[in-house]
């Protein structure tokens, strides 16, 4: 199942590949740095799902128990860290050519920075505690904190760089973008999502490994 | 605007850098627990 | 017990005092920079002291040995929650009024006319600090290295009081009406019931045995 999954993904980001560099063609405005678009916006889309993930399976432990809901969250925060990072890492490389600055206080990256540092201090955490069911307990009433926290966090970098405008979200791109970018975009989005599941699987299934191994 | 491949290349090949070597890393652990 | 968080509320005071100073040497004498930082400077005043203080409120239990006993009470533990936010809370204010009077002397600022307004962007503000806190400061009591875990959980949580009462800070201290900050008001009240509800909600989970 897992293997099958795999083989999905990896055929999916190929075919994201082909997409992204044969298909789309080179973008007006911003010439074929856009290109790494289709890299930088599919994998801040599987960070938030990873963390919805995250609350749901944290909210489920704290409700019944189960040890596999805090696999799936622990799981699914590493997740969420390691595409939380890439996002940054691509979007500061997207950047540099086009704003002329690896980084800038911008509302986006701002909060995408603070939901990184905030789920690092979730893996700390859960690294920092022993005890396997106090670990799970503590994790899981911080993966809810931290998930009601995005839309304040999201709210409030928002106003703080915009001041007064009201918040126009996905300014650019939107309906204005050409279908062929957003076809190549489309795919990217599916691959890189199974790539999440295939991953969750795989760690997960570590996960439930090293307990047994630990027991 | 100019092309600016090599930030392409960049980004592409750090991401393909960091998956591999997170999907490794998943597999050589779950090797040595399976051994032991 | 008494003497011990008069212990705790008299160091903070005194910590404050020395951030004050440290702001005044990385400054320098420059009046309108400060003035333009003073919001700024304040809320990083008030964090550092909650960090420390908050950090502190299971420090008791720990000590003695009494977190057993803690985990023990019976019946219903979000009154603890309820109990040890609301000491932090009157901690947290004392504080923060000191350090109020101490800016006012050292700065040379009045902070008069802006403070009805101050008052109630700061007991917002420090019931949003104080409800995380508390509940992380559970979360933490009893994990080897807390010092250094407790600020690293809570500064990220709290940049959204952190912007809002900044901003809020910065517009009442220019003498604007407070529906000109009516957003982040709204903010700062909503991010206030987020939590303290979670951690009503949550805090029996942490106290397990």
């Amino acid at each position: 199942m897992t293997r099958a999954l795999g083989g999905l993904a990896a055929a999916g980001l190929l075919a994201g590949l082909v997409m992204a560099f044969g298909v789309a063609p080179r973008e007006a405005t911003q010439g074929n740095v856009q290109r790494i678009m289709y890299l930088h916006v599919p994998s801040v889309w599987v960070a938030y799902l990873a963390f919805a993930v995250v609350f749901v399976a944290s909210v489920v432990y704290l409700a019944r128990r189960a040890e596999a809901a805090d696999r799936l969250a622990h799981a699914s925060a590493e997740l969420g860290v390691l595409f939380t990072g890439l996002t940054i890492a691509t979007g500061s490389i997207w950047g540099k050519p086009t704003w002329g600055t690896w980084w800038t206080w911008d509302a986006r990256l701002t909060s995408v920075a603070i939901l990184f540092v905030m789920y690092v201090g979730y893996l700390l955490l859960r690294g920092m505690i022993d005890e396997r069911e106090r670990a799970a307990r503590s994790a899981a009433v911080l993966g809810v904190v931290a998930a009601l926290n995005i839309p304040l966090v999201h709210f409030s970098v928002y106003w703080w760089r915009t001041l007064h405008q009201p918040p126009s979200l996905m300014k650019p791109g939107g309906s204005s973008m050409p279908p062929v970018i957003v076809a190549a975009l489309l795919v990217n989005f599916a691959a890189f999502s199974l790539l999440y599941l295939y991953f969750l699987g795989r760690r997960v299934r570590l996960l439930g490994l090293e307990a047994e191994a630990a027991r | 605007m100019p092309d600016n491949w090599g930030f392409v290349l960049a980004a592409y090949g750090l991401a393909a850098a960091v998956l591999i070597g997170y999907w490794r890393r998943l597999a050589r652990k779950e090797r040595d627990l399976e051994r032991k | 017990m008494e003497r011990r968080s008069k212990e705790t509320l008299n160091a903070l005071v005194f910590f404050s005092l020395l951030l004050l100073f440290v702001f005044q040497f990385a400054l320098g004498p420059d009046r309108e920079r400060l003035a333009a930082a003073l919001p700024g400077i304040l809320w990083l005043g008030f964090v550092l002291a909650g960090l420390l203080g908050l950090g502190r409120t299971f420090v008791l239990e720990r000590e003695n040995d009494c977190w057993d006993a803690l985990v023990l009470v019976p019946g219903d533990k979000s009154a603890i929650y309820v109990g040890k936010l609301a000491g932090n809370l009157l901690l947290m204010l004392t504080v923060e009024v000191l350090l109020l009077a101490l800016f006012t002397v050292f700065f040379n600022v009045d902070l008069v006319p802006a403070l009805p307004g101050l008052a109630l962007v700061v007991a917002l503000g420090t019931l949003g600090l104080a409800a995380v806190g508390t509940l992380f400061a559970a979360m933490t009591a009893q994990v080897r290295a807390r010092e250094l875990l407790f600020p690293v959980l809570l500064l990220p949580v709290q940049v959204p009081v952190l912007l809002a009462t900044v901003k809020a800070t910065e517009a009442v201290l220019l003498g604007e009406p407070l529906s000109a900050v009516a957003h982040w008001l709204k903010l700062l009240v909503a991010a206030d019931v987020v939590y303290v509800v979670t951690g009503v909600l949550t805090f029996d989970v942490l106290l397990e045995s």
